[in-house]
């Protein structure tokens, strides 16, 4: 009942006329860039960064709210229309939805995929309302040991769960916990990893990590490969909107997606690809029409689609009551918290409350904009794909530059804008999965300072890090974590 | 910076030349692996001036560095001994890029230009020319011919964003600070 009446007061901050604003400012750049290549969630965030600085937090975040589920939006429609998956999380989308697109069925897989992006994002979005607090609470026993253990967790299975290789997963974790301690030591002062540089006392800023990872390194990447004339854009003929066949063939696949996609998307590291790989395989099984799937099944577009969207609002989970990010555009927006000098976690609901439930009750809102924007409208956001490749890219490139010099205007941040740049389409060709980097860089100074305040307090013994029971069990699941494969590969044997 | 920097450009030279050296180079990168083992060596060098213990017991700020660099030191062995046993690296799919498409050396020079000329151009000369010359080699990368219309509409993205952003309240320096603008 409280959540209900805190949820209300939120319901009162997202509905004023400002904040209204930016979630539709959000949501239309969401879709955007969802649509457009080379440009997601997580870099159109770190990019916002430095602007918003002068925005009040509650509005910032309500934006970037509307940019992490407008791109979900975006990219199931380019997934359906010209077959080119802008994320991982609507891979299993243009499989189906391409091909009901080709058969004259685009309208009706983009109603499937938006109606059920908005009945999971609502779903998981109540989830959280009343989940959240709950799990906040129980951040309040964590001593720093435990969150050693819980952030180690986190460590352990982005490595592993991200990418194709165990080695390359700890690689890039190992390379962001590098990066991660670069600067002044807060505990001691000590210059670390500085080598005499001042440009890099203050350490290195995740958004600039954050930007040339995601907009150099991919540009260096797709330039070196590009292909041009790939695209071509099935038409939407007439209005071919939802049967009531296909109604009746979508509310389950919808709901069973979210049922997956909210819990998985909240486990550390669970992302948007398990569930959607998951959901797609059971509608498969559960269908009745199994013969179409390959050729245009709707449930094919209906489950992943929700479970992708519920996933978005699972990632939200962990952030906002624990502090922990579990995907790059979960890291990028724990910074933006930081930015303002705000820790998400427990603390957050009860000094922040107007920002946390502003920010929940803006999701409802969100999901219902993009609804609107995305149903009768998308026509006009095909039509950004006409945005000639080589000017779109220069142009991301020099938004690129914008960001990375507006945050210091140090030329340090311009040259290891090259270096990281050049990691990346290393990164890229020998797939090295991106994510580790950077939550290695956000989450790393935190393990650190959790475990030298944990060692502290016990004068140095190690066993305080094993020495609740949580600490224990935290630190045995990412063990298993580890060895998890080991042992399946064995069994399957 | 030479630690940081260091480590990925040394990256590049080698990636020329697996690009230079044909299939079998590039289906043995060892010097991937050496460069991770690399960069764990620049963070053990780094910590020889820290403390790695503190008062009361506790842990000092070199810790973490070492746990950092040793970790590095470790998983670029592995990846050595993988590398010997033949593992397969795939290059990612992107949008508007196939991972089977063999690249084009050119074309990524070009791109990297783009990317390294505002760290010589950006005091001197300001956002807004900067913008148009890394706009016009980006564009030009990707194949575009028109190198005047790059360049104009560049100078005009640049120009735009300049008043745009320095009204936000980015501090993006002078627009031709050379001319004391």
């Amino acid at each position: 009942m409280h959540s209900f009446e805190l949820l209300l007061q939120g319901f009162g901050v997202a509905l004023q006329p400002t904040n209204l604003l930016y979630a539709l400012l959000g949501s239309v750049l969401g879709t955007a860039i969802g649509v457009l290549p080379g440009i997601g969630p997580a870099l159109t965030i770190a990019l916002l960064l430095p602007v918003t600085i002068s925005v009040a937090p509650t509005a910032a975040f309500i934006m970037f709210a509307g940019v992490l589920y407008g791109a979900m939006y975006g990219g199931s429609t380019t997934s359906i229309l010209i077959n080119t998956p802008g994320e991982s999380g609507s891979m299993m989308t243009a499989l189906e939805g391409n091909k009901m697109a080709r058969k004259g069925r685009g309208a009706a897989a983009l109603a499937t995929a938006a109606i059920g992006s908005f009945v999971a994002g609502t779903i998981a979005t109540i989830l959280m309302t009343f989940a959240a607090p709950y799990i906040a609470e129980l951040a309040f026993i964590f001593k720093p040991s435990d969150y050693f253990a819980l952030i180690t967790l986190a460590f352990t299975s982005v490595a592993v769960v991200m990418g194709t290789s165990r080695v390359r997963g700890f690689i890039s974790l190992f390379i962001g916990l590098a990066l991660g301690v670069v600067g002044i030591d807060k505990m001691t002062g000590a210059p670390r990893l500085t080598f005499g540089v001042p440009g890099l006392f203050d350490g290195i800023e995740l958004t600039v990590v954050l930007v040339s990872l995601f907009a150099i390194g991919e540009i260096l990447y797709v330039a070196s490969r590009y292909k041009p004339g790939r695209d071509e854009v099935i038409p939407i003929k007439g209005l071919a909107f939802m049967t009531k066949e296909d109604w009746k063939r979508s509310w389950k696949p919808w709901l069973r997606g979210t049922a997956l996609g909210f819990p998985i998307g909240a486990l550390p590291a669970g992302g948007s690809e398990i569930p959607t790989m998951l959901s797609y395989t059971i509608e498969r099984k559960l269908s009745k029409h199994k013969e179409e799937f390959g050729h245009g099944a709707i449930e094919g577009v209906a489950g992943p689609e929700a479970a992708n969207n519920a996933a978005a609002a699972g990632i939200l989970v962990p952030l906002l009551t624990l502090g922990l990010p579990t995907s790059a555009t979960a890291a990028v927006l724990l910074a933006a918290f930081q930015n303002y000098g705000l820790q998400p976690g427990p603390f957050l609901f009860t000094s922040n409350p107007e920002l946390i439930w502003g920010l929940i009750a803006s999701l409802y809102i969100g999901n219902a904009m993009l609804l609107v924007l995305n149903l009768p409208l998308v026509g006009i956001w095909v039509r950004l794909l006409a945005i000639p490749r080589p000017q779109l890219y220069a142009g991301i490139l020099v938004f690129a530059m914008i960001g990375i010099w507006g945050v210091s205007g140090q030329v340090t941040d311009l040259i290891v804008m090259v270096a990281v740049g050049i990691m990346g389409y290393v990164m890229r060709v020998y797939d090295f999965p991106i994510a580790p980097v950077l939550i290695g860089l956000i989450l790393g100074p935190m393990a650190e300072v959790q475990l030298r305040t944990a060692l502290a307090a016990a004068q140095g013994n190690p066993a305080v890090l094993v020495g609740t029971p949580l600490s224990a069990t935290l630190l045995v699941i990412a063990v298993l974590f580890l060895l998890a494969p080991f042992v399946l590969k064995r069994l399957a044997k | 910076m030479p630690g940081l920097s260091n480590s990925p450009e040394t990256l590049t030279q080698s990636e020329d030349e697996t690009a230079g050296d044909g299939v079998r180079a590039a289906s043995r990168p060892w010097w991937l692996g050496l460069a991770v083992i690399a960069m764990g060596c620049v963070c053990l060098y780094g910590t020889t001036s820290l403390p790695q213990g503190a008062r009361y017991g506790a842990i000092g700020p070199g810790l973490f560095v070492t746990i950092a660099g040793a970790g590095l030191i470790i998983l670029g062995i592995l990846l050595l001994v993988q590398i010997a046993r033949g593992e397969k690296f795939e290059p990612q799919d992107a949008e508007d890029a196939s991972g089977d498409e063999k690249a084009n050396p050119v074309a990524l020079a070009t791109a990297l230009a783009a990317a390294i000329v505002p760290i010589f151009t950006m005091d001197p000369l300001g956002l807004p020319i900067t913008a148009m010359l890394s706009f016009t080699l980006v564009a030009r990368s990707f194949g575009s011919r028109g190198w005047w219309l790059d360049a104009i509409y560049g100078a005009l993205l640049g120009i735009a964003s300049w008043f745009l952003f320095t009204r936000l309240g980015l501090q993006l320096g002078g627009f031709l600070p050379i001319a004391g603008i």
